[in-house]
């Protein structure tokens, strides 16, 4: 475990992963989910300044029962633009962030993956896998077991 | 005494395109269910047409014309994005509004004690100058003025227990004190209406429920704000707006009724007529959309109604 102390975000994120422009239709934000396995996609400006982060939980949320329809409608919902239902102003981390901080950030929050931020851009995204991974590398390398049978 | 089952097949012809959830389908359910050897006592009668006059005493007669010029010959025109009309939503929506007017007659004339209208499309949405959520005329509304200006009825009291609440029938009675209007239903969703806050002039109840609201919340509201409030109004004539997709079984809603709950509900409100209207009670189907949650619900509510109390009293 002690190699992973050293790792920092940077080490374990997707470098400048894919992105959207907030008006996005739901409609390509689904394909996006339907042929990658994210759970969430940050939504960015023309400089890749973050402004939100759009999940599989808020595309849900877009489908629950409300006020406006008896029955939710697919292809009404689906032709929303991004910034309707995404997260505004989501927590985001920067790379040098220990990668144990970050463990610990996505424990209490219990959320998924966040976004990785550099002078307010989109650098990275980073999730649960990422530092599942990480954990894995860094014990594989360097862990010594703790109950070594030794030949006597 | 009898009950009595209003219906046309022209409810079964409204087409409300593929995979609508107020579909045919749950008509046929409902008298599918209501054929069975249990409700062989039910007698059966097919629904008049509404005539203007009925329709006109909810709606403008502008309005009714809108509707009946925007049914189209072929396929479907929508009203919005819930209310389809295909080449027999006319015909239906005269048969619906007609049954609730034929079935207050008859009842009132004491030929029966209570009757069941199983119809579509529904009405409780439909506001006097607003088609909307599935609703074209205002059914139960319609048969409440029936009432009043045909038979001279000085308060009709309507009890509607549909998830969700019936902004139009409300619209439709909320100025007048010759009528209370009580409805349970879902706070927050479709559609939108029906806070505490709204009590027209004394003689409009909403009572919204939490989702996951069940049997015990129902007891307590009916014995706590329903009961006592009906009682308080003596109604001449009690309809019931009884949808049933409350139930816990239904897609659109996340309250958790039962059949039994349905059962109960419709009990209790028997005894309160037969106590000041001499049990005269005329149901009217509005929405439900799991379709054998509908079906047990509808039939525990019609075996209930045929179970109806001895009338204490002719007023």
């Amino acid at each position: 475990m002690y190699e992973f102390l050293k790792y920092e975000v940077r080490d374990a994120m997707t470098a400048d992963p894919i992105a959207i422009g907030p008006n996005a239709r739901l409609r390509e934000v689904e394909e996006i989910f339907e042929n990658h396995d994210f759970n969430g996609v940050p939504v960015v400006d023309d400089q890749r300044h973050l402004l939100g982060i759009l999940t599989k939980f808020d595309l849900l949320k877009a489908f629950s029962l409300d006020a406006h329809a008896l029955a939710p409608h697919y292809d009404t919902i689906m032709e929303q633009p991004a910034e309707a239902v995404m997260t505004r102003d989501p927590v985001s981390v920067e790379p040098r962030l220990p990668l144990s901080r970050l463990l610990q950030k996505l424990v209490e929050m219990r959320t998924k993956s966040l976004p990785v931020v550099e002078n307010g851009l989109l650098i990275g995204i980073v999730a649960r896998q990422d530092v599942l991974k990480a954990l894995r590398r860094a014990t594989i390398q360097h862990e010594i077991p703790l109950h070594q049978d030794s030949p006597s | 005494m009898t009950t009595l089952l209003y219906t046309h097949p022209a409810c079964l012809e409204h087409d409300t395109g593929f995979g609508h959830p107020e579909s045919p389908a749950r008509l046929t359910a409902i008298l599918n269910a209501l054929r069975a050897a249990p409700f062989a006592a039910l007698e059966w009668r097919d629904a008049p047409q509404a005539t203007a006059e009925q329709l006109t005493r909810i709606h403008p007669p502008a309005y009714v014309e809108r509707i009946f010029a925007r049914v189209p010959r072929q396929g479907h025109f929508a009203l919005d994005g819930d209310t389809i009309l295909s080449p027999q939503s006319g015909e239906a929506a005269l048969r619906a509004a007609g049954a609730v007017c034929a079935a207050v007659d008859t009842v009132l004339r004491r030929e029966a004690s209570n009757a069941f209208c199983a119809i579509r499309p529904p009405g409780h949405h439909a506001e006097p100058n607003q088609a909307m959520g599935f609703c074209l005329f205002g059914n139960a509304a319609i048969g409440a003025a029936h009432a009043r200006a045909v038979h001279g009825l000085k308060r009709v009291a309507i009890i509607d227990f549909d998830v969700h609440h019936g902004n139009g029938t409300q619209a439709a009675v909320e100025r007048d004190p010759g009528y209370l209007y009580i409805s349970t239903h879902q706070a927050y969703i479709y559609p939108g209406t029906g806070h505490r806050g709204e009590r027209g002039i004394g003689n409009i109840i909403n009572i919204p429920l939490l989702a996951g609201s069940g049997s015990t919340d129902l007891r307590h509201v009916w014995r706590h704000e329903i009961e006592p409030a009906l009682r308080e109004f003596k109604p001449q004539l009690i309809l019931i707006s009884a949808g049933f997709d409350a139930h816990h079984m239904d897609p659109l809603a996340e309250l958790n009724f039962s059949e039994d709950d349905y059962a109960w509900l419709t009990r209790r409100i028997l005894e309160v007529a037969a106590d000041h209207c001499a049990g005269q009670v005329v149901s009217i189907l509005e929405g439900g959309y799991n379709l054998s949650a509908l079906a047990a619900s509808v039939a525990a509510h019609v075996k209930a109604l045929m179970e109806a109390p001895a009338r204490d009293h002719i007023p």
